[in-house]
């Protein structure tokens, strides 16, 4: 049932594997694809990946530097693979602990292991123990529970069905009722905890009649009207219920009806988000004479919803703290000793041993602005990474967990592929053809300015830039635009360069079609043989799905180069749901099967943050882009790229 | 003559002191006085031997095996050590071993094979660079001309950085898969690298600052004012070809004689 399975050292000799039977392909492109996609860029806390029609689940042993994957196909579901992988690492590991210690590669190199046999066996124990548990036989109709109700009880009436069902089983069983009911009432008196908790917990162990009887004591005592410390949810909606409905009032709703008639009132506040866009756009004149006298009140929908967000990420924060402090209470003094006996001697890392030093890391994390789920994600990945590691001496668990993590960070930053805008602007200059950036990003975080500093640090290198002004929705845009062409321009005039403007604007006013105007700037760009071309989009939220499906069509349609996504580093949890928002959209509206998706990121506003700099890590965890720019101030000098190790030391710092 | 006052005045106040010294010393035993010299050489002798062998773990005394990924290093380095064909994934760390040369001196120097992808590859190179006294930097003939700016990057930045520059290993381009059938040639491999390193000469030193205003490495290779070529470079380079899967396939013998020579001639 197996496709593959496989032995091999993180250094890459495969040592041993096994391929199933009628299985013809080579089994280690998609091996490859499990090494890249998720043990270098850190997802190892899931320890299962899917690759076209295969499904892959590993596992790392960090002692001696081994992985073992198997692959099956995805449309099994075998029960089986992970406790098997488990089996055969332990296995593997006694069998070769002697050649495997002596760790160098010459030996893996040199030895050769014979693991058929017992890997046929534990393959064989592993199918077996998962047929052994055969299908369960039915229950006959009088073991079942419908045969212990009578057919009365199982009509639902309004009055609620526990009367009907007591009285039914009353009538059934008066006997057992008689004697059940007095030492319930003699109970009554006592605290009906002890019960409560046998209803709460033993429900499984009991049989089915206990557990009639419980409940019908249960009812009883609440019929009685016993107090009940432990709070029970079901006396309260039971008392309310005989009340019958109250009327619900709002308190902003307001008493009349007149209050909801807008006609006649200007248009501006009670707009709601997604609407605005078309209509103003098509009729500038409306907008004259709507902000005649006071600002109306900003829009409570909107801002309720930020507070509310704000709240629970507070909430959240404060338990996260809050658990980690009574972490280290408990452990302090046992700390202590473990401490002083994790000095010496070679120790192997355990779950338990890394859980405090994880714990503090990921909310070090959280306080540096990394996203939350990015830094719990991060520190299980590390966690795998390390487990069962021997440390050397005189290294304590804390140090080796902090390297850890600081190599991983930096694996993160590191761009995987080739990142050099120069060399790429040249290749398509041979080519004749304009090399197109788009850049798209929510409202307000710097997608115009950086596109400012971007065209400067390409004019300064002597390429000729045309900018497509595709932000047709915001006023001033085009003007803004106009003015930075302007600047540019008399900063390289064109007489040093043979006579032409350096820097173009391609615009076509307001309220147009973004993608059309982006073809036609590429077209124009093209014809007048321009080396770069920069197309500013509108910002727009990520979850307004009509301007997210305008952005996917206009990439889709025009194909640029580089699709750079413009975030802010001031940024917190919101980075991950932009980008992820963002991928998907663009995946989505796209009509060939190889979408073009968000290739890089330009991370704005870095020089108001000091230290707090997760905002990068977030953004590479998500979309595994590399960050190709880094705008660190508002005047055209400040674009910078981005070093890797500055900024992780920058997050591990304390 | 104050000065000559001033200098025994200096001298005598010390002098009954060394006197008295001198004769404890005297006065005791001769065994202890040399057990005493002897154990003050031994620790000089120790100190001395411990700062040489500390200062020879940085001498190169290792050989890296460097390239892009999927170009055949962890399979080259299988061959050098042990002749076997092994079957291999992409590294996630390094692997290293004692090789010896096969000359008539009989060296032995560690072979070590850095992780080519890269995400990996800077951390990996940054540990290993300044132990290196050669590095053979391995290519994929076969893709070559798909990933030529690549691998001229990866080569511009090991040898614009600072502890090559300053130790000036010898370059061995050792041009892998040559037993496909579409691989190209050592020769032309080597005109294509100089071509794009002339051009990357130009765009990495107009390339961005990093954030925190440390620039990179301001090393420029070869001549100003000439085309790039690999003869400008300080070290030696030589363009070699081999396969470290063979003609034959798994079974057969790898074709690496000419990088074993060169490695002999280390």
């Amino acid at each position: 049932m197996l496709d593959f399975f496989t032995i091999f050292s993180k250094g890459g000799i495969v040592l041993w594997c096994f391929q199933g039977t009628g299985v013809t392909e080579s089994f280690t492109g998609p091996v490859n694809a499990l090494i890249r996609s998720v043990i270098l860029q850190e997802r190892s806390g899931n320890n299962s990946y899917t690759h076209d029609a295969l499904s892959l689940k590993y596992k790392l042993d960090n002692e001696f530097e081994l992985v073992f994957v198997v692959g099956f196909q995805k449309i099994l579901t075998l029960t089986y693979v992970d406790k098997f992988i488990d089996d055969v690492q332990l296995h593997f590991r006694d069998r070769y602990k002697n050649v495997l210690e002596q760790k160098g590669a010459l030996t893996l190199l040199n030895s050769h292991f014979a693991f058929e046999d017992d890997f046929k066996m534990l393959l064989r124990e592993a199918e077996e123990s998962s047929k052994a548990r055969g299908p369960t036989s039915m229950r006959s109709f009088n073991a079942s529970l419908k045969s212990q109700k009578t057919v009365k009880s199982m009509i639902e009436t309004k009055g609620g069905d526990k009367g009907k069902e007591q009285g039914g089983k009353k009538n059934k069983n008066a006997k057992k009722e008689a004697p059940a009911a007095e030492p319930v009432k003699g109970e009554k008196a006592k605290a009906p905890t002890s019960a409560q908790k046998t209803v709460e917990n033993g429900n499984q162990g009991l049989t089915k009649e206990e557990i009639i009887q419980k409940k019908r004591e249960e009812f009883i005592r609440k019929r009685m009207g016993a107090p009940v410390e432990k709070p029970s949810k079901s006396p309260k909606p039971a008392k309310e219920k005989p009340k019958g409905k109250e009327k619900r009032v709002w308190t902003l709703g307001g008493s009349s009806t007149k209050e909801l008639d807008y006609s006649q009132s200007n248009g501006n506040g009670a707009h709601a988000a997604g609407d605005h866009g078309l209509d103003a756009q098509a009729d500038p004149g409306m907008q004259l004479s709507s902000m005649k006298g006071d600002l109306l009140a900003v829009d409570y929908e909107s801002s309720e919803g930020d507070e509310e967000e704000e709240e629970e990420d507070a909430v959240e924060r404060v338990v996260v703290a809050d658990t980690s402090k009574k972490i280290p209470k408990k452990g302090a003094f046992g700390g202590m000793f473990g401490m002083l006996k994790g000095l010496v001697g070679s120790k192997s890392l355990s779950q338990e041993d890394m859980e405090p030093v994880l714990d503090k890391m990921r909310d070090h994390l959280i306080a540096k602005n990394v996203a939350a789920e990015i830094a719990s994600q991060l520190c299980d990945s590390v966690a795998k990474k390390l487990e069962g590691k021997v440390m050397g001496t005189f290294t304590t668990v804390a140090s080796t967990v902090k390297g850890a993590l600081q190599d991983s960070l930096v694996q993160i930053l590191q761009p995987k592929r080739r990142v050099d805008i120069l060399r790429d602007v040249l290749e398509a200059r041979s080519q004749r053809r304009p090399f197109v950036i788009t850049f798209c990003g929510v409202n307000g975080v710097g997608k115009s300015t950086n596109l400012a500093k971007i065209s400067f640090w390409l004019i300064e290198n002597g390429f000729t830039v045309l900018i497509a002004a595709c932000d047709t929705f915001r006023a001033g845009a085009v003007e803004q635009l106009r003015t930075h062409q302007r600047r540019l321009n008399s900063l390289h005039p064109p007489q040093d360069h043979g006579g032409r403007p350096i820097v173009q604007l391609y615009e076509k006013g307001y309220g147009k079609d973004a993608a059309g105007i982006a073809m036609e700037a590429i077209a124009y760009a093209r014809n007048q043989a321009f080396d770069v071309v920069l197309v500013d989009t509108a910002g727009r939220m990520q979850d307004n799905t009509p301007l997210m499906t305008a952005l996917a069509k206009l990439i889709a349609v025009n194909m640029p180069d580089l699709v750079l996504f413009v975030g802010e580093a001031l940024v917190g949890n919101e980075a991950v749901d932009q980008l992820v928002k963002f991928n998907q959209a663009l995946a989505d509206h796209s009509m060939s099967d190889k979408p073009r998706l968000i290739d890089g990121i330009v991370l704005t506003k870095f020089d108001t943050i000091d230290d707090k700099v997760g905002a990068a890590i977030s953004m590479t965890y998500i979309t595994g882009q590399p960050i190709v720019f880094v705008g660190t101030g508002q005047t055209y000098n400040d674009l910078r790229s981005l070093n890797a190790r500055a900024v992780v030391g920058a997050l591990m710092k304390a | 003559m104050e000065d000559n006052i001033d200098v025994e005045a200096g001298e005598n106040p010390f002098q009954p002191y060394l006197d008295a010294l001198w004769k404890e010393l005297e006065h005791q035993d001769p065994i202890f006085i040399i057990g005493i010299i002897f154990s003050l050489a031994v620790v000089v002798i120790s100190f001395v031997l411990f700062k040489y062998f500390l200062s020879s773990k940085t001498v190169q005394s290792a050989v890296l095996l460097v390239g892009l990924c999927d170009s055949g290093k962890t399979l080259l380095f299988s061959r050098l050590l042990s002749g076997k064909f092994k079957k291999t994934q992409t590294s996630i760390t390094d692997n290293s071993a004692p090789y010896k040369a096969k000359n008539e001196k009989g060296s032995s120097w560690t072979l070590i094979d850095v992780p080519g992808h890269d995400s990996l590859r800077p951390q990996y190179v940054e540990k290993f660079k300044s132990a290196a006294r050669a590095i053979v930097f391995v290519v994929d003939s076969a893709i070559f001309q798909k990933e030529v700016r690549d691998v001229a990057e990866f080569l511009y930045f090991l040898l614009t950085d600072s502890a090559v520059s300053r130790n000036v290993p010898s370059l061995i381009v050792a041009c892998n898969k040559q037993d496909i059938t579409m691989a190209k040639s050592a020769k032309l491999i080597q005109q294509q690298l100089e071509k794009e390193m002339n051009t990357l000469r130009v765009t990495r030193s107009a390339a961005l600052g990093t954030q925190d205003g440390s620039a990179g490495s301001s090393v420029h290779l070869g001549k100003k004012g000439k085309d790039f070529e690999f003869s400008q470079l300080p070290m030696k380079v030589e363009f070699l070809e081999c396969s470290a899967r063979g003609s034959k396939g798994e079974n057969g013998q790898a074709d690496i004689g000419s990088l074993e020579k060169s490695l002999a001639n280390l």
